[in-house]
């Protein structure tokens, strides 16, 4: 199939959500410019996006956005509710952790970004039949 | 200059006027004039002891005259200085029983890059060109933080390149621009720090009150000590808590003898919770980071240690420390005070809470205050973790590379700075600096009421004995004055030295017996001293180029006094940090003491 072809067949939504990635990723980027380690999620939602945009690695950028979502919930929850559970100096460790893993995955606008599309993963889903479609 | 020696018979009469205290005293009068003859008015005139660790200096009254007992004796220097002159010197071998007579003459500047380098650091930042109205607000804020800049360390010629990379050392110490900020500041440093001499006349209006005063300094420390805070305490003593060395220094204003105790060493690194920043580096060899100092009743000093992130008394009958840990991710303790029922408070700046330690049950309780908006509360929730990921790397910043504050600037912080107590109710204030507010704390239900303040950098305020509120605004160099009846504010602008300058009042403290509010007025090497009848501020220049100061504390006989804090302290004119007080009434005791003594007879010939 020629890229002409794809282009043609692409998903409204895979086009919306490309975009969305991308914008986020120059938000980020422009961020990264004050304080660099925002570079980082930008390159990983520039990354999601040439994915999704691509129609390829639709497992790597499942996995992304679960660990993204995954670091995001024990950051929440480690400061949340870190000193009634006891973690103790340990509380700093799993959120700064968890906080590195989520801006490793791309941040904060990938977790929201990632809400939406996860659902859309899942088998028979647009999403997860467009990465189908297409070889890994 | 001239100096004769008065005979047995003087002294005689100095044992009979009573001042016995002063007998083994070496002691100077005379005049001050200007070039061409006139009396100088308010010309500080200072006498060190022969090893230059301790000054003391009366002001001169409108005739030129002035009057000093010491207790020095040898080689001792004596120094005429006045504002928008050249400093007048001589040295004199004094006895220890001696009065002498040391007539001094002003004399112009030989040249303008003198007159320049005499001027305090507010006219030299004065000229820096702003390009946005709002950049001269932040760099108020964040380049005054903890030092002078304008002052001869502060302001050496630098390219774009090397400001850049001194502000970005500058931000390791949690001064917090943005990247852009930092770059246009950087600009108008390098242009307006650019070594070439810088004109203004200052006018520290003196007043016949000023000439009644007299300041003392004991140097302290050494030119890496950063002694945050000094404290006077029940004993007399004076306790200061190094930053830097993590030592408590103790000073017997009486004998001058000095005292220095280690606090006992922790497992942290050196730079305490914030060994990832620039902290450790120069100035920082602790881990601790003793700040600020409050006594109780049973004569314990308690210490916040902002890098260890705990609470610590030291005994002065025992000389033990103890220490109590800050639980949660309580971040950089700050301002401690204590109330009525000796129970601890204190502020923790970087995590935006309270913390509240009760001695006899040694329960700790730290409440978080409101966070002011979203940003502030993502900051509430992340700084301490974005601290502790900097720690893993040390000396590497990382903090810099999370922080929003790097886009959205300081006041991403709340950042509860100073407290004190209401003598009316009990009930315990505190200033948010970055946040523009001040809060209530319900001793009882722990209930926390917040007003907006009217001016912003809320610094470190105190209360009057009648309850009113007192808080001086470090970014617009003013005082506040808050009546928590009425949730009134009324404000008093700080008249800076020189029109276009202004001033960064730290903090202050009230005089209870006279309600008189003494206040730092770090940009321009003065303290103020403001009467709320009047509603008017006097200047008490301080003989200390580089005078920054932090907290005030008051001697039982009605001293005013505060340490040299400037950051570092070998930038301080001398080099090393010192306790300075001012007594209001100590140069009118000491003229009076000489009149009683009968003053030398003749003329001196003046000298310069």
């Amino acid at each position: 199939m020629s890229s002409s072809a794809i282009a043609g067949t692409r998903p409204t939504q895979v086009r919306v959500y490309s975009l969305l990635l991308v914008l986020s990723g120059v938000f980020m980027a422009l961020l990264g410019w004050s304080a660099s380690a925002y570079y980082v999620p930008a390159m990983c939602l520039g990354l999601l996006a040439l994915l999704l945009w691509s129609g390829r690695g639709g497992a790597t950028f499942k996995w992304v956005l679960v660990a993204n979502q995954v670091a995001g919930l024990v950051l929440i929850l480690a400061l949340w509710l870190g000193d009634r559970i006891g973690l103790g100096h340990a509380k700093l460790d799993v959120s700064g952790v968890a906080l590195l893993v989520n801006l490793l995955c791309g941040g904060p606008l990938a977790a929201i970004l990632g809400g939406l599309m996860l659902p859309g993963l899942r088998s028979g889903r647009r999403l997860f039949t467009w990465f189908s479609a297409r070889p890994a | 200059m001239n100096h004769r020696y008065v005979s047995l018979p003087v002294l005689a009469v100095f044992a009979a006027v009573g001042i016995a205290s002063q007998a083994r005293a070496a002691s100077f009068s005379g005049t001050v004039t200007l070039p061409g003859g006139r009396p100088a008015f308010g010309v500080m005139l200072s006498v060190s002891n022969a090893d230059h660790t301790q000054t003391q200096t009366v002001y001169t009254a409108s005739d030129g005259s002035y009057a000093i007992v010491t207790p020095y004796a040898g080689s001792l220097v004596l120094r005429a200085r006045l504002a928008n002159y050249d400093d007048a010197t001589t040295t004199v071998d004094a006895g220890r029983e001696t009065v002498s007579q040391a007539d001094l003459r002003l004399e112009e500047f030989a040249d303008a890059q003198g007159a320049s380098d005499a001027l305090s650091a507010s006219a030299h930042n004065a000229v820096l060109p702003w390009k946005r109205a709002d950049d001269r607000h932040v760099f108020v804020s964040q380049c005054n933080y903890c030092h002078q800049i304008g002052n001869s360390t502060t302001r050496a010629p630098r390219s774009h390149d090397l400001w850049l990379a001194t502000i970005n050392k500058m931000e390791g110490y949690l001064s917090m621009v943005t990247r852009a900020q930092g770059i246009r500041f950087a600009s108008a440093m390098e242009q307006g720090f650019d070594g070439k001499p810088v004109k203004a006349t200052h006018d520290y209006s003196p007043t016949d009150e000023l000439a009644r005063a007299k300041v003392e300094e004991w140097q302290i420390g050494d030119g890496f000590s950063f002694i945050h805070d000094m404290d006077v305490a029940e004993d007399g003593k004076f306790y200061g808590t190094d930053e830097g060395h993590d030592k408590l220094w103790v000073l017997d204003p009486a004998t001058g003898g000095i005292e220095s105790f280690d606090l006992p060493k922790s497992d942290l690194p050196r730079g305490g919770l914030f060994s990832g920043m620039h902290l450790a580096i120069g100035i920082f060899t602790g881990n601790h980071g003793p700040h600020s100092m409050a006594q109780t009743k049973d004569g314990r000093i308690w210490i916040t240690n902002a890098l260890s992130s705990t609470l610590m008394s030291f005994d002065p009958a025992t000389k033990q420390f103890e220490t109590y840990a800050v639980p949660g991710d309580a971040l950089y303790p700050h301002t401690v005070r204590v109330d009525g029922n000796d129970t601890v408070w204190f502020t923790i700046v970087a995590s935006n809470q309270i913390g509240r330690f009760d001695p006899k049950t040694k329960q700790m309780t730290v409440m978080r205050l409101p966070s002011n908006g979203f940003f502030r509360w993502v900051s509430d929730m992340l700084f301490p973790t974005l601290t502790r990921i900097s720690s893993w790397f040390p000396d590497k910043v990382l903090l810099l590379d999370f922080s929003h504050h790097r886009f959205l600037g300081y006041t991403v912080l709340a950042f509860p700075y100073g407290i004190d107590v209401n003598p009316k109710d009990g009930s315990v204030w505190y200033a948010k600096l970055y946040a523009n507010r001040i809060g209530r704390i319900d001793p009882s239900t722990l209930a926390i009421t917040e007003y907006e303040t009217p001016l912003s950098g809320p610094r470190r305020p105190r209360f009057d004995a009648n309850g009113i509120f007192w808080i001086p605004s470090f970014d617009e160099g003013a005082l506040m004055r808050f009546d928590p009846a009425t949730a009134k504010f009324e404000s008093y602008k700080v008249p800076g030295v020189a029109p276009g300058e202004y001033e960064t009042p730290y903090a202050l403290n009230v005089y209870w017996p006279t309600g008189e509010v003494w206040m730092a007025a770090n940009n321009s090497d003065r303290i103020l001293r403001f009467s709320p009848a009047t509603k008017t501020f006097r200047s008490y220049p301080s003989p200390t180029r580089v005078t920054f100061l932090r907290d005030f504390s008051f001697t039982k006989d009605g001293r005013v006094c505060s340490s040299q804090s400037n950051l570092p302290a070998y930038a301080i004119e001398g080099g090393v940090p010192s306790y300075l007080c001012i007594d209001p009434t100590g140069g009118e005791r000491d003229r009076a003491a000489l009149v009683a003594a009968a003053p030398p007879q003749g003329p001196a010939p003046a000298a310069h």
